[in-house]
């Protein structure tokens, strides 16, 4: 089953396209990065996926091919947007009672003993959490949904790194127990590093990667040639490039791994921070990848 | 890569048992300062209410009735009540604030904190969620204002049966009977779809009791011609009938008021313009002339446009439905935009 499959999807505010053309498939089961700089669609991509915004152009459909936002849909996911949004001036035990009751499942007892767990007491006011606090909070009541997709949005941007990381764990741990597919926006490069297993990244309202990270870090490498060296033969498409006096580094895609790396050029495995930071320093301008022939 | 079409799976939708506790639990707040605030205007109604009651049965009481101390008790009565005063326009605005009050935040707050990206994301969906907060706020707001509209009526009783205040009077009539939930209903309405469409709650608060303001305006010059207003040359109307206007005739013929003013202005008195009202010039008039006693000797007949006091519940029917049907088209037209606006 795919859990998100959009084909041209796109949504204009006015005269601006904030996603255009995004054509994905997400089989489930991952937990896929969405990344990108601000204003690149992200949030858009995500209100899409909730069913919060509909699309202008093409569609977007999840859970095994439920229209978004239908009940179904809403049914099977569930959402933490940025910035955690609670009723600040109900109380931790209102939230929980609420949240059961704008759904058909909801696992109470997962979440009284999560929130204990946390040590939160259930008379606070959700507004007076700390904000690890309440990002848990919201995290618990998305999670006792038992939802098939968890989407979150920046979840972890205002977070110190302790809660970061019981945050992430939570999610990990639910991935474990639950078998719940997660869709995560993030600007938190090394942090994805370590939980992602499928990339997409957006720029410019435009899908530029969309692959598991086992793929991507198969195909792409960083090579250090000297400036003097002759142009490598084969599909390589480069990235990024920078050079100094003596060498030029590259960031390439091997588009068929068999291609021969020029004579005095070294190559090494790329991480996905590094990964993602190349095609993030990508101007529009430049939007498909040069090949490295037509350079020189 | 194009997306499998699949059978759109059937969910059962939330129940509204489950969804009546989240609008309960949104809703008790505002209904708690609502009860606060009718609370108060509530006690000075009853307070007053009693004050006039035991006022004007001094005045009933008093024998023999044209004594200087009867004559005393009337205008005890008369001059301490007949002024709506200050709790007067309160009373007027009441159904427009509290219906703005309550119908504003519902859409708006959401919107401003950020929360519909939670609300509107369960499994009840959006416009669930949104049934549950607005169908149940619109007829409390009609109810509990339609109820305080009773108390209202009890509270000008005296001033309705003295004849002083009838009951189609613009700052009675739209605070009693019907027409004071049609009114709630209808700030309630503007509140909802100017939340939705400002996405805060003061500007749309302050929007939705401004247009309420106009719509009032408005409505007090229209009322007087829901039906067709009664003609009397009775010179004693009661004074629970409206009147709207008066003027002269001759052999059936209208006179106009420069014709009437010359008439008068020859033995001393003068008509200001279209009021039906005649003054006295000072020192010319002969005192012992009753202009319009002169004008009917003199073949004049005054007629008297007016409202009877037994349309009272016809107009109120009247103003409920037309405000009751403007009321739905509103939240028709926020629904509307609420399904279709991206967030």
């Amino acid at each position: 089953m795919n859990v998100l499959q959009t084909d041209g999807l796109g949504r204009r505010y006015r005269t601006n396209w904030a996603l255009r053309d995004c054509t994905l498939t997400i089989p489930e089961g991952n937990l896929v990065a969405l990344v990108g700089p601000n204003g690149a669609g992200k949030s858009t991509l995500l209100n899409l996926v909730v069913g919060l915004t509909s699309p202008t152009a093409g569609g977007v459909t999840v859970l095994g091919g439920q229209p978004a936002g239908s009940r179904a849909a809403l049914d099977g996911i569930a959402f933490v947007a940025q910035d955690m949004p609670l009723y600040r001036h109900y109380s931790v035990a209102d939230m929980v009672h609420q949240t059961r009751n704008l759904n058909l499942s909801f696992d109470t007892a997962y979440a009284r003993r999560r929130i204990t767990e946390l040590g939160i007491d259930g008379k606070r006011k959700a507004g007076k959490l700390s904000g690890g606090q309440q990002a848990q909070l919201a995290l618990t009541l998305a999670l006792a949904r038992h939802p098939r997709l968890l989407v979150l949005d920046e979840p972890t941007a205002r977070l110190d790194p302790l809660a970061r990381h019981d945050f992430m764990a939570t999610v990990m741990t639910a991935m474990a127990d639950d078998g719940v597919s997660v869709l995560l926006s993030s600007h938190m490069l090394a942090e994805l590093e370590r939980v992602a297993d499928y990339l997409v990244l957006i720029s410019h309202g435009r899908v530029r990667v969309d692959d598991t990270v086992e793929n991507l870090l198969d195909r792409h490498r960083l090579v250090t040639a000297p400036t003097t060296a002759p142009a490598p033969d084969g599909d390589w498409q480069i990235i990024e490039a920078r050079t100094t006096p003596s060498q030029t580094h590259l960031l390439v895609r091997l588009d068929s791994s068999q291609a021969p790396l020029p004579p005095g050029c070294e190559s090494r495995p790329v991480g996905i921070e590094e990964l993602t930071l190349a095609y993030l320093r990508e101007t529009p301008a430049s939007q498909s990848p040069t090949l490295i022939g037509a350079t020189q | 890569m194009t997306p499998v079409a699949v059978p759109t799976m059937h969910v059962r939708p939330v129940s509204w048992t489950r969804l009546s506790w989240v609008s309960w639990r949104r809703a008790r707040a505002t209904l708690a300062a609502i009860a606060a605030v009718l609370a108060v205007i509530a006690f000075y109604l009853v307070l007053n209410g009693e004050r006039m009651r035991s006022t004007y049965a001094t005045h009933l009481a008093c024998t023999p009735v044209h004594s200087a101390s009867c004559q005393f008790a009337w205008e005890n009565f008369r001059n301490g009540y007949s002024q709506p005063g200050l709790p007067g326009v309160i009373l007027l605005f009441l159904p427009g604030i509290i219906g703005g009050f309550v119908g504003a935040p519902i859409l708006a707050r959401e919107l401003e904190t950020g929360t519909f990206r939670y609300a509107w994301t369960q499994g009840a969906g959006r416009m669930r969620w949104a049934i549950a907060a607005i169908v149940p706020g619109a007829v409390g707001v009609a109810v509990i204002m339609a109820g305080f509209g009773a108390l209202v009526t009890w509270h000008n009783k005296p001033l309705l049966d003295s004849g002083i205040t009838p009951r189609l009077h613009p700052t009675v009539f739209p605070v009693t009977g019907l027409a004071v939930a049609g009114w709630a209903l209808v700030g309630f309405a503007l509140g909802v779809l100017a939340g939705l469409l400002w996405r805060r709650v003061l500007p749309a608060l302050a929007t939705a009791l401004a247009a309420w303001f106009g719509l009032a305006l408005l409505a007090a010059q229209i009322r007087m011609h829901y039906l067709p207003p009664l003609t009397t040359t009775s010179l004693d109307l009661s004074g629970k009938n409206f009147g709207i206007d008066q003027w002269w005739t001759k052999s059936g013929v209208r006179v106009s008021d420069a014709a009437i003013n010359a008439v008068l202005q020859a033995i001393g008195f003068q008509q200001p313009g279209g009021s039906g009202k005649i003054t006295v010039n000072p020192g010319k008039a002969d005192p012992s002339v009753d202009p319009v006693q002169y004008l009917i000797q003199h073949g004049y007949t005054q007629v008297t446009s007016y409202q009877p006091d037994s349309r009272y519940w016809t107009f109120q029917w009247i103003e409920l439905g037309w405000l009751t049907a403007l009321a739905l088209a509103l939240l028709a037209a926020a629904f509307w935009f609420l399904r279709r606006r991206p967030a």
